[in-house]
Order: structure tokens, then C-alpha cells, then sequence
């Protein structure tokens, strides 16, 4: 078994509407620059077939500062034939203290969406 | 019965107030909710752009802050009210730290597709120090 420490940041995407796992969905993570105050990307991923996305970040590149999970939620549900409310849904949030682990999950619908911190 | 309420009742019945709950500006409404303390936020600033669909820059529509209920009336003009990508954005942390809190976010910001503006569109925000949720509502 590999002895890797899982990713100090975690999602999960839920498909509130038709109450399964949002899978397939591209997740893309920022930190603002903040001097530049631009955003760099630091991570790319796709959500598995439970709907969550690991590996963003390792936890040396996992400092202080403001991120930005950002959902293709719209390319989502247009690969279900869908419309939906939003075209997708970014959640900026600030990490002080590097050394918890933060689970952000998305529960999402064409027409809403929530998120918060979990575990 | 409390102040919040009587402002509310008088809201539906003085006629300065009566074009805005009438919604002749009332294509695309708000209403910020803080869930953590179960009252609506008060003074909270926001801004609405809208993208421009050449440059995908953001183009400021209004800048404004909600009321004692949560909400900004007048947030947009029928005439300007044109289908596009808009975007609320919400002074989250600036509020919460009014009320000595931290939060986790340092704002919120809402990006949505108008298609039809002939309809009512109404964009909330509950939110609280470690959450929020918003949906397409009426």
C-alpha cells in the first residue's frame, strides 16, 4: 500500500437534482498571487464516478492564502443534455492554517447550489 | 410586534415604496439571508456586472448594499435588464468582520445566464460564517 498522505484539500460534487454523484465534472483550483492579485492555477482534476476530486493540491504546495475552486458545472449538465441556471460555480475561500484538512463539497441542481466547509 | 415587521407591512402600502414591491424594476431581485443568525443581512455591499459577450469582460451594472431586510431594490432598469452572463458579487467577510466574526470566504460571487429578461428572476444568498447556498427563486 502506498504510503501517500491524501490531499489536505478534498471536494465532492453532488447532483442534488437527480440525487446521484456529479461524476466527470472538470475541477479547477486557483491561489490569488497576492501581490500580482491574479489567480494562478495549480490544479486540474475531474471528479470520479463517486462525484469527488482528489489530488488538487499536495500538502507542501499548500500554503496560507485566498484559493479558488473553480466547477464546470455548466459543461456538466450540457453533457446531460441539460440547461442550467449557472454557467458555473466558483468558490473563493481563505486558508490560514494550512495544516487542517478542508473537505468543501458542492451540492448542486440546474437552478441551485450550496457549499460549505465539512470534514 | 417587532420594528423589522412594521417596516416590512409599511413597505406594501406607502406609495414611494409601492413601484418597488410592485417590481416594475423588479426583473432581477436579491435577498441575503444570514442562516447563522437567522436574520436577513442587513447592509451588506454588492455589485452586479455583466459580461460583455465580445470581450468577456465584466461590465459594473449597479453598486449598492441591502436594506434591513436583506434585499436591494432597483438593482436594475428594465432597459438594461438584456439576456447575458451576470454576476452578483457579495461583500461576504466585509460583513461578517462588522460584526466582529471571521469567515471563510471573502466574498461570494453568483454567476448566471439570463436567456429570457422578460421574466422575474430572483437570486438569494443564504449564507453564514462557513456556508452559503443561492438558487433560481421567486
Amino acid at each position: 500500500m502506498a504510503a501517500a498522505v491524501s490531499s489536505p484539500l478534498t471536494t465532492h460534487v453532488l447532483n442534488t437534482g437527480d440525487g446521484i454523484p456529479a461524476s466527470k465534472m472538470a475541477v479547477t483550483l486557483h491561489r490569488l498571487d497576492s501581490e500580482l492579485k491574479i489567480w494562478n492555477m495549480l490544479g486540474v482534476g475531474t471528479t470520479n464516478e463517486d462525484g469527488r476530486c482528489s489530488g488538487l493540491i499536495s500538502q507542501e504546495a499548500f500554503t496560507s492564502g485566498m484559493y479558488k475552486l473553480r466547477f464546470e458545472t455548466g459543461s456538466y449538465w450540457e453533457s446531460r443534455g441539460q440547461t442550467s441556471f449557472f454557467p458555473y460555480v466558483e468558490v473563493v475561500f481563505i486558508i490560514t492554517d494550512p495544516g487542517q484538512r478542508f473537505h468543501l463539497p458542492l451540492l448542486m441542481s440546474r437552478f441551485s447550489y450550496s457549499t460549505y466547509r465539512g470534514s | 410586534m417587532s420594528a423589522l415587521r412594521l417596516q416590512h407591512i409599511k413597505r406594501h402600502i406607502l406609495p414611494e415604496n409601492k413601484q418597488t414591491m410592485a417590481g416594475a424594476l423588479g426583473t432581477l431581485t436579491t435577498h441575503v439571508l444570514n442562516t447563522g443568525m437567522g436574520v436577513p443581512a442587513a447592509n451588506i455591499a454588492l455589485v452586479l456586472y455583466r459580461q460583455d459577450s465580445s470581450t468577456n469582460a465584466w461590465t459594473l451594472i449597479t453598486s449598492g448594499a441591502t436594506n434591513d431586510d436583506g434585499r436591494c431594490p432597483g438593482l436594475i432598469t428594465k432597459e438594461q435588464f438584456t439576456a447575458g452572463v451576470y454576476k452578483l458579487h457579495f461583500e461576504t467577510a466585509q460583513y461578517w468582520a462588522s460584526m466582529g466574526e471571521t469567515s471563510f470566504y471573502p466574498y461570494v460571487e453568483i454567476v448566471f445566464t439570463i436567456n429570457d429578461p422578460e421574466q422575474k428572476y430572483h437570486v438569494p444568498l443564504l449564507l453564514s460564517r462557513f456556508s452559503y447556498s443561492t438558487y433560481r427563486g421567486s
